[in-house]
């Protein structure tokens, strides 16, 4: 659509001013689809229909641990319409670990399509595939499952406790990762007889990603014995990775496409549905839909893990950070999922933020017979900066310090060094956030104004998070692109993107159409197929922009040298004599020897007998971290213990905006996902029967549009890393510093030292009754 | 049983088992799938249609409520091709991310604009209260439907 952008694109951001002119790059075009998707005409998953498709229904155990002795599916399967009823006595019965995203990683496997011992409620015991849903539903209740209940455990440290027995959950010990990364001496600098020591212990909830499309798959057989699956993923390698696993096929007989993404945030990361509806496709011969309830999407899908922190610090009078002890213990539940490489996304990003000479980082990772943990927004980040931030605070107060000069006392600067051993963090720009945030919040005032005597208090607070951009310094990275220009001049880029409603599709054709002095509209970039894509390590570790999009700027650059270098043999010029501008091409020598692209394109095909189009593999060179930092003001009512966030103002160190009207727009949503984990998101497991309380919307809750408040947003664009004209992350980092902000604020506003998120009426009315 | 209403303009007739919601008969019977179902229990509102120009949750309404009533989808906003002012702004401001919950919201706002056409931005967050959103955070949903009203101040949304 030839929309130009408008959305503000000169407001709030600071930049530096580079010497190129950019005429694509940093304007806000709308999304590619948004049209389709504001008519109506767009087709998700779950609008799909293919001829002759069945539905599948999953039974989801009720118990949260016991052994199958028998399933009894007679009744079921003589209902007319039902075409099969699966169970762990006829399917595979191969493990998989659902978060592997390249062949040959290495993680605990521990899940099968149907276990005969079920881990927590939600667990799959058995599917009915039937001609319709209502056949299905009805299907499912006439199997009959005789249990054998076995003891169960709900909390992490439960889990770890070594004087009671803990039910054997797995074959692996509890924990079943533990790790420790040190530097430093950090012991003795909690021995110093002046080190003021601030201890705390915060624990982060298990939350529902909440993407408003519930979890869905089809998957259907061709003639060939080719399985295709449809499916909203992030990850196409890692869909087909684990598909062929299960199913025991060649990877070159499965094929994922990466439908239209209702929602993800981390939640359709892993591979949930997608093994189960190949199966089934297979079994039956026939396409089978798997569409969840919300219900069904909360329990047994995957959360966000659930992490008890312990931190200690300890500071000099001046308010030098001069050492940290940081602990967590990580809930994975039910299965191991990410349970051992997320704790250690948490530690590495413990070293990223703040000048700490002396750290030491311990992790473990328990089982429990609780919802599956998995990949959710920020990975990790959002839990260990709630920790940090949350304690920082709790510093401030208590060395009688400004928690915004603290901060700026301890912070990274631009060319620091990861004194964890990580990747070098680039140009690390939170001092200029915090600095920039401070000011034009007005931080100073707002801090100091009285917090109110009455029933409703006042307090501001503010935090810093950091985050990835990729995997580089961890696992591989790269992204393979092939572009290519076509006989009228519009142009193909074929890739292995998946656009998660972020604009990732958008941003691509933005980065190469200012490389190729083209309209993005002139561009196709079709999301990724694993058939005929080139290979992408997927939509995760806030690499797409980043990453991809170097990717994009590389395969354009070299797609302009090849276009060139053909077009200089017909003008007759050396190749670094011909211009493109404006979709048109022609040699500086020879002005009005000027053709379009698409003549040239021709001509090159007549003439010249080649095409132009690049294949090209980028591998990430640098892996910078993104900083962010939000400023918020809460009203707290005493007498219902019920928060009201009054405004955010979020400041992102992002590099460079491709387009800053996707930038402010995943802040504005990430800063309402932060502001629901603060305060009232959480499926709370039941620590008596292991139900989970929050299992649907009624009983879950986000925030909605009279609770959210009105966000500001300040970009710092300073470029400097090996992104895309200098793009950094944002789509995890947005909602990283949001929650420690509110619960800062809040504990601002009361004077307390509130740690347990989310920080619900129930706990601060038990806080001020305490005081 | 027989229902007859309208859809979209359109005059339907159609055989409908007396239990089914109104959500079902539009998305599987005359294959309207703009309305989604994001919970089943009338607290996300993705699946909001109009009834009488009313919003209504279409996963709490059964088919025959409807009986003799003009129901518009998402797919009605621009009968003529031409996109409505939401649409147009919901696209200009940014409001669409995934765009799961757009028909919805685009159809509550719709609801709000026919019944108010200036309404204020309180008038818009509590007509707006019964849709949720995991991508926006609201901010570009607000100013869009403000745009589309032509209420819009400078584009920033309000202070606190």
């Amino acid at each position: 659509m030839a929309v130009r952008g408008n959305l503000e694109d000169s407001e709030n951001r600071h930049e530096t001013a580079g010497p190129e002119k950019l005429k694509q790059v940093g304007r806000s075009y709308p999304l590619h689809d948004a049209e389709a998707k504001a008519t109506g005409r767009i087709r998700y998953t779950g609008d799909m229909s293919l001829q002759g498709m069945l539905c599948a229904r999953i039974l989801f155990s009720p118990l949260p641990h016991a052994r199958i002795r028998r399933i009894d599916a007679a009744g079921a399967l003589a209902l007319p319409g039902v075409y099969g009823v699966f169970t762990h006595e006829n399917t595979p019965d191969v493990l998989y670990n659902s978060q592997v995203w390249y062949a040959g990683q290495e993680a605990l496997k521990d899940e099968r399509l149907f276990p005969d011992t079920v881990r927590y409620i939600g667990d799959r015991v058995a599917a009915v595939v039937a001609a319709n849903e209502q056949t299905a539903a009805k299907a499912l209740g006439l199997i009959k499952v005789d249990y054998e209940e076995l003891p169960a455990v709900f909390e992490a440290e439960q889990a770890l406790r070594t004087d009671v027995p803990v039910p054997a959950l797995a074959p692996w010990a509890s924990p079943f990762f533990s790790k420790e990364i040190s530097v430093g001496h950090v012991d003795e600098c909690f021995e110093a007889p002046d080190a003021v020591v601030i201890e705390d212990r915060v624990e982060t909830p298990k939350i529902h990603h909440a993407a408003l499309e519930p979890h869905v798959c089809v998957a259907y057989p061709d003639h060939n014995g080719k399985i295709t699956v449809l499916t909203p993923c992030q990850i196409l390698y890692s869909v087909r990775l684990v598909v062929a696993t299960v199913l025991g096929l060649p990877f070159n007989k499965v094929r994922v496409l990466k439908t239209p993404m209702g929602g993800s945030f981390g939640g359709k990361q892993e591979v949930t549905l997608e093994p189960l509806a190949a199966f089934f496709a297979l079994a039956t011969g026939r396409p089978v839909k798997i569409q969840l309830t919300r219900h069904e999407s909360i329990i047994s899908t995957r959360t966000r893990t659930k992490t008890i922190g312990y931190v200690r610090t300890a500071w000099d009078k001046a308010g030098n950070l001069l050492a940290r002890d940081l602990k967590t213990v990580i809930d994975t539940g039910a299965y191991t999922s990410n349970g051992a490489i997320i704790g250690m996304a948490m530690g590495k990003k413990a070293f990223r933020l703040y000048r700490i000479p002396n750290q030491r980082y311990r992790t473990e990772s328990v089982h429990t017979n609780t919802p599956v943990a998995g990949a959710a927004r920020g990975y990790g980040s959002p839990q260990i900066h709630a920790i940090t931030e949350i304690n920082i605070d709790h510093a401030a107060r208590r060395l009688g310090i400004d928690p915004v000069k603290l901060r700026l006392r301890n912070l990274v600067r631009p060319g620091d060094l990861d004194a964890g051993g990580g990747p070098p963090l680039g140009q690390a720009q939170i001092i200029a956030c915090v600095a920039e945030g401070a000011k034009a919040f007005g931080w100073a005032q707002r801090r100091d104004a009285p917090h109110g005597t009455g029933r409703f208090r006042r307090g501001a607070g503010m935090a810093c998070a950091t985050h990835s951009n990729g995997y580089f310094g961890g696992f591989q990275d790269f992204t393979t692109m092939t572009l290519r220009m076509l006989e009228d001049g519009s142009m193909i880029l074929n890739s292995g993107i998946q656009d998660l409603g972020c604009g990732t599709v958008t941003s691509m054709k933005q980065i190469i159409a200012e490389v190729m002095a083209i309209s993005p509209d002139r561009i196709e970039a079709p999301e990724g197929d694993t058939e005929t894509s080139p290979y992408d390590v997927g939509s995760q570790a806030s690499r797409v922009t980043h990453v991809a999009g170097a990717c994009a700027l590389h395969t354009a650059g070299k797609l302009k040298e090849k276009l060139c270098r053909e077009a200089a043999k017909l003008l007759e010029c050396a190749p670094d004599e011909v211009i493109l501008q404006s979709e048109r091409i022609r040699s500086a020598a020879h002005p009005e020897k000027d053709c379009s692209y698409g003549e040239m394109v021709s001509l090159i095909q007549e003439k010249n007998r080649t095409e132009i189009i690049i294949t090209e593999t980028f591998q990430a060179q640098d892996n910078p971290g993104s900083y962010g930092a939000d400023f918020v003001e809460v009203e707290v009512d005493t007498w219902t213990g019920l928060v009201r966030v009054v405004e955010v103002l979020a400041v992102h160190d992002v590099g460079r905006a491709i387009n800053p009207g996707f930038v402010r727009g995943q802040i504005y949503g990430g800063v309402q996902m932060g502001i629901g984990y603060a305060l009232t998101e959480d499926i709370a497991v039941d620590p008596v029967s292991g139900r989970a309380k929050g299992d649907r919307f009624s009983r879950y809750h986000l925030v909605n549009m009279p609770d959210m408040p009105p966000v500001r947003v300040i970009l710092i664009e300073k470029g400097g890393d090996l992104g895309p004209f200098g793009a950094k992350s944002i789509g995890e980092i947005a909602t990283c510093p949001t929650a420690p902000a509110v619960v800062n604020a809040v504990n601002q506003a009361l004077g307390t030292n509130l740690e347990t998120l989310p920080l619900t009426p129930e706990r601060i009315l038990r806080a001020l009754a305490c005081q | 049983m027989e229902l007859r209403f309208t859809v979209n303009g359109q005059k339907q007739v159609l055989e409908v088992e007396p239990q089914a919601r109104l959500l079902d008969v539009l998305r599987e019977q005359l294959g309207l799938t703009g309305a989604k179902e994001g919970c089943g229990e009338g607290e996300c509102g993705a699946c909001t249609v109009l009834v009488d120009n009313l919003a209504v949750n279409s996963c709490l309404v059964l088919a025959h409520q409807a009986r003799g009533r003009s129901v518009t989808t998402v797919e009605g906003l621009a009968p003529s091709g031409k996109l409505d002012a939401l649409q147009q702004a919901f696209i200009q401001k940014g409001a669409i991310q995934c765009g799961y919950c757009t028909p919805g919201m685009l159809m509550s706002a719709k609801a709000l604009l026919l019944r108010k056409p200036k309404p204020t931005e309180e008038e818009i967050r509590m007509a707006l209260a019964g849709n949720l959103c995991r991508c926006t955070g609201y901010v570009n949903i607000l100013r869009a439907v403000q745009d589309a009203a032509g209420t819009a101040e400078s584009g920033e949304v309000r202070k606190a």
